[in-house]
């Protein structure tokens, strides 16, 4: 069982840290908690779920190439989303209290919330049955494709993401507007284009743990963001909020904390055990697994 | 601005709030306006079986309003989200025994809501029907003003251990439920009698609702080999739950409640829900006519909702409340004493109400899932 | 001491308060005392809550857990027979001392991990309520079948209408805003201040700030877990449906919006949350009751925007945010 429970927990992990991501990116460089990226993550599983729907059918036949448009389709309106919310309710509040923006953000994501509920549908939506799912069995370890897929693009995004930030121009002006903000400008960084580039891949992969959330469980809900929203969080904290390596390992490690407490201790006690982990390592070790010290922006 | 002109500003308008929150609470003048309250949870998480509730309950008043047998009166549907929230529940109540317009209320649907706000009705005598709050706690308070046309977890559970020890031949089964006073109440009814009859019970879990990921639970619920897995909970987990549970080469049936009943339920958990059990109260709406103009109707009316599992038990009520006021000239006292002898026919069969007010219609059927549909058994 | 510049207005102000609902349970309109009854309880969470977010500084996401603590500590002394009067100092302790609890490891957290342990600690206590069923009775709440929630006798009276409770509620207010004006005005709340603005300057004067943050902290969370008592003699029910996590972050948007830092702006801001929706409720009506929420999200934010320090800030609070804002 022990095994099984791994694959569990690592699938789980995959899209926990894809959606850590957005958290993490978006705190390192605004210092501020974007309450609003679960409801970019729903968002996104919904575009993706319009894309499965309304493609035509020839487009449908030309697997590796459909899936890649509908992820597309899905990140990018996910990520302008992201970019969106952030010029209309936090750019506005830059100057203000550290308090200011993340109540927008809780304004945000209650409207969008609604939003949805509203004009698409209060029930769960079942996701279109696309993926071929062929299952494989390892010394009784149940296996799908769908898992293996899901693992092995969170993998491959983080991996890309880590080369961007790491060898790219872009990327190392990322780094260093999350360092300081007015010494970046001095050295001729935009810091507004920055700002926006960061929620927009932040954003983009969100929806794409989004999508990947419907595919795995074929239902998606206008409220299907806000527990594994809260959940994401801890792990980019885990992590070490700020670190993008740290929101990876964190959704990994939090995705198998979960799947082994259901698992070997109680289903119904499984999110207190998740917090109470997030508060004990927040008060033995703040900064989080990978976690640097972070400096004031000013 | 300065703040002494903020200040005024915003006492000027605590002042028109005041006058706007009287103005709500009071009479309107001109003919007179009937109206029947639906109080369900409309938005929040389980705003789909709210508003499911809600358009049945518009169906019923839009039938009532073409059949002209209130002539007299203007009727309309008064429809109040409470957000499965007590407090907003009772808040609600107040707002409902304060308008005079308001001659019965169908609701709450959860038991946490309609217990407290139960009692708030009573203070002015206002009809309450409830289609879906099971709690047996609602109805031994001793209120007169309170009905309940589903059946309580009790008479459910019991009926579903039964059946699964009788007709299905299980010993062994592993509960789950989803920690909500409806699916915990329904999963330890189970429980009880599974174990009185001496099945054996092998893990009682609780999951939250919304939850999506069940792969965990079930992986070890594998390990213990039950023969069934038994769900105290709704449709959206309980789809999900028997979807992975095939998944993961657990194939036993998912037996659950009328939480279940919807053709959502196929829907979401796709080909693996073949074979899978619910129970409901009333008979199976193939062997009444009453019941199949209903699906029609309904569907017909909105073509893209699904029906929810609650929609039947609250057209119901809401029809029982228009008897009430068709036959008592809509006099909220005199509603009450009708409703506690009648007897009425409708898409459930026949209900009457026990000296508590719990539905007398016992009777129970059992469905399974078949071709993606749930069809009766037996 | 001397009247207070506006006392006219003041005075008028606790006149409407002490008449206004009267006169509407008079006119037989229970809803819009039961109403303003529930903007009182909201007040005086949002005093409590303002020692903490306002003059401690720190963002507390979790403040609702203290609301259910005090709530569920009061209703199973009541089912125990315990009179509300006997068990408001033993619900004020339990409070009191799980804050304590709970502050000792994270009041030395930097600001925004306090918020998410709050948010977690308010997302366990929650969770603990609907699961330990032998305590608390779980989802199904509390009074059991054949229980029930103790009335309120005040000398030989009983509480049973919305109006008696609003009375109690609004002592209660007022006492809260008294302890929490003290509070402000004593050394405590001075030095509180003082580590608000530069808390390495305000330890190099002497000022203990564990201890400082600590007993701010306690004391707010006293009066949450009060407010919870009151609440479940009122509604003879209590359930953990009530104190989700938007119910914490709704008060903390009543602080915000409403203007911190300030009584009147926390009144301010807990009408316009709470008593908006009510009215938005009866006059849009049955066809608009889905777009309630949607109306609420788009104003905070909106708000939130035009006027970041609140509606109605403390004076001095309005300073620190407009030169902070001025100086970026």
């Amino acid at each position: 069982m022990f095994f099984q429970q791994l694959v569990n927990g690592i699938t789980l992990g995959s899209i926990y840290a894809l959606f850590a991501l957005g958290y993490t990116m978006v705190y390192g460089i605004l210092l501020m908690i974007n309450f609003a990226h679960s409801e970019i993550f729903m968002v996104g599983a919904y575009l993706g779920f319009w894309a499965l729907s309304l493609l035509p059918v020839w487009v449908q036949g030309w697997t590796p190439g459909y899936f890649t448009i509908v992820f597309a389709i899905a990140m990018m309106g996910a990520g302008l989303l992201a970019v969106t919310i952030e010029r209309a309710a936090y750019r506005p509040l830059r100057r203000a209290s550290r308090l200011a923006p993340l109540i927008s953000a809780i304004g945000v994501s209650i409207f969008l919330q609604n939003l949805i509920q509203v004009t698409v549908s209060a029930q769960s939506q079942p996701y279109p049955d696309t993926f071929k799912i062929s299952h494989y069995e390892f010394f009784g370890v149940q296996v799908n494709s769908l898992q293996i897929f899901i693992f092995a693009l969170a993998i491959s995004a983080m991996v890309l993401l880590q080369v961007f930030i790491t060898k790219t121009r872009l990327g190392k002006a990322m780094r260093a507007t999350a360092q300081n903000h007015t010494v970046s400008q001095l050295m001729g960084i935009n810091v507004s284009f920055i700002i926006t580039v960061t929620f927009l891949i932040g954003g983009a992969l969100g929806g794409l743990a989004g999508v990947l959330n419907g595919m795995y469980y074929g239902s998606i809900k206008f409220n299907m963001g806000f527990f594994p929203g809260l959940k994401a969080f801890t792990a980019a904290v885990v992590g070490g909020i700020g670190n993008i390596k740290g929101a990876m390992v964190g959704g990994f490690l939090l995705g198998i904390i979960e799947a082994l407490t259901v698992g070997y201790i109680s289903s119904a006690y499984k999110d207190v055990i998740l917090f109470a982990v997030l508060i004990l390592v927040l008060i033995f070790r703040p900064t989080g697994i990978f976690g640097e010290e972070v400096t004031e922006k000013t | 601005m300065k703040p002494h002109s903020v200040f005024r500003l915003t006492l000027t308008f605590i002042f028109l709030l005041c006058i706007f929150i009287v103005i709500s609470g009071c009479d309107q003048k001109g003919p007179r306006v009937v109206k029947v309250a639906l109080v369900a949870p409309l938005t929040g998480d389980i705003a789909a079986h709210g508003q499911g509730m809600k358009r049945a309950s518009q169906l019923a008043i839009e039938e009532a309003i073409q059949s002209n047998r209130f002539k007299d009166f203007k009727l309309e549907l008064a429809a109040f989200d409470d957000r499965g929230d007590p407090k907003e529940a009772v808040t609600i109540a107040n707002q409902i025994i304060s308008d005079p317009s308001i001659l019965g209320i169908v609701g709450h649907l959860n038991s946490g809501c309609s217990i407290p706000a139960s009692q708030v009705y009573a203070r002015r005598n206002v009809l309450m029907i409830t289609p879906a709050s099971t709690n047996p706690k609602l109805t031994q308070q001793g209120l007169r003003n309170v009905f309940r046309l589903c059946t309580t977890d009790d008479v459910q559970g019991k009926f579903a251990a039964d059946y699964a020890i009788d007709k299905l031949k299980i010993d062994k089964a592993a509960l789950v439920h989803d920690k909500t006073a409806y699916g915990q109440g329904l999963a330890e009814e189970f429980k009880k009698e599974f174990q009185a009859r001496n099945g054996q019970l092998l893990s009682f879990d609780g999951i939250d609702v919304g939850e999506k990921d069940f792969k965990a639970l079930l992986t070890r619920i594998k390990g213990e080999n039950p023969q069934l897995v038994y769900f105290g909970g709704m449709h959206p987990e309980c789809g999900l739950l028997s979807k992975q549970a095939k998944e993961l080469g657990l194939s036993v049936p998912v037996f659950a409640g009328d939480g279940i009943l919807t053709p959502e339920y196929a829907k979401i958990g796709g080909p693996a829900t073949e074979g899978d059990f619910a129970s409901m109260t009333g008979l199976p709406p193939e062997k009444l006519p009453a019941a199949g103009k209903f699906l029609e109707s309904y569907h017909r009316r909105f073509p893209k909702d699904d029906m929810q599992p609650y929609d039947p038990y609250t057209y119901e009520a809401i029809n029982i409340v228009l008897d009430a006021i068709e036959k008592t000239g809509g006099d909220r006292n005199k509603m009450i004493d009708y409703v506690a002898k009648v007897t009425y026919s409708g898409i459930l069969g026949e209900s009457s109400f026990d000296e508590r007010g719990d539905t007398r219609n016992k009777l129970i059927t059992i469905y399974t899932v078949r071709n993606g549909k749930f069809v009766y058994v037996d | 001491m001397t009247l207070p510049r506006r006392w006219p207005l003041i005075a008028t102000g606790l006149l409407v308060v002490l008449i206004l609902p009267l006169v509407l349970n008079q006119l037989g309109n229970l809803y819009a005392v039961r109403v303003i009854g529930l903007v009182g309880i909201y007040c005086i969470l949002g005093v409590g809550l303002n020692i903490t977010i306002g003059y401690t500084g720190l963002l507390d996401l979790g403040y609702i857990a203290f609301y259910a603590i005090g709530a569920y500590t009061a209703a199973i002394l009541s089912i125990a027979g315990i009179s509300f009067w006997l068990g408001l100092p033993i619900v004020m302790i339990v409070g009191g001392a799980i804050r304590l609890g709970l502050g000792a490891p994270v009041l030395r957290l930097r600001g925004d991990y306090l918020a998410i342990v709050t948010l977690g600690f308010g997302e366990i206590v929650r969770l603990v309520l609907i699961n330990l069923d032998a305590i608390t009775n779980g989802p199904k709440g509390l009074p059991r079948v054949g229980e029930k929630i103790a009335e309120v006798k005040f000398l030989s009276f009983t509480l049973t209408e919305n109006i008696h409770f609003y009375y109690l509620i609004l002592a209660f207010l007022l006492i809260a805003i008294f302890i929490s004006h003290r509070l402000e005005h004593s050394r405590l709340g001075r030095a509180l201040i003082a580590i608000r603005e530069d808390e390495l300057a305000a330890k190099l004067s002497g000022i203990n700030i564990a201890r400082t943050k600590a007993v701010a902290f306690v004391i707010s969370g006293i009066i949450g877990a009060v407010a919870g008592d009151i609440y479940v003699h009122w509604n003879q029910f209590v359930s953990p449906e009530s104190f989700t996590f938007w119910e914490s972050v709704l008060l903390v948007s009543m602080l915000v919006i409403g203007g911190m830092g300030n009584v009147w702006g926390i009144l301010l801001g807990v009408v316009l949350l709470v008593a908006v929706p009510e009215v938005l409720r009866s006059t849009l009506g049955t066809a608009f009751v889905d777009y309630r929420m949607i109306a609420f999200g788009l104003l905070m934010v909106v708000i939130i925007i035009f006027r970041p320090q609140g509606l109605l800030p403390s004076r001095r609070r309005e300073l620190e945010l407009k030169t902070a804002g001025e100086e970026s």
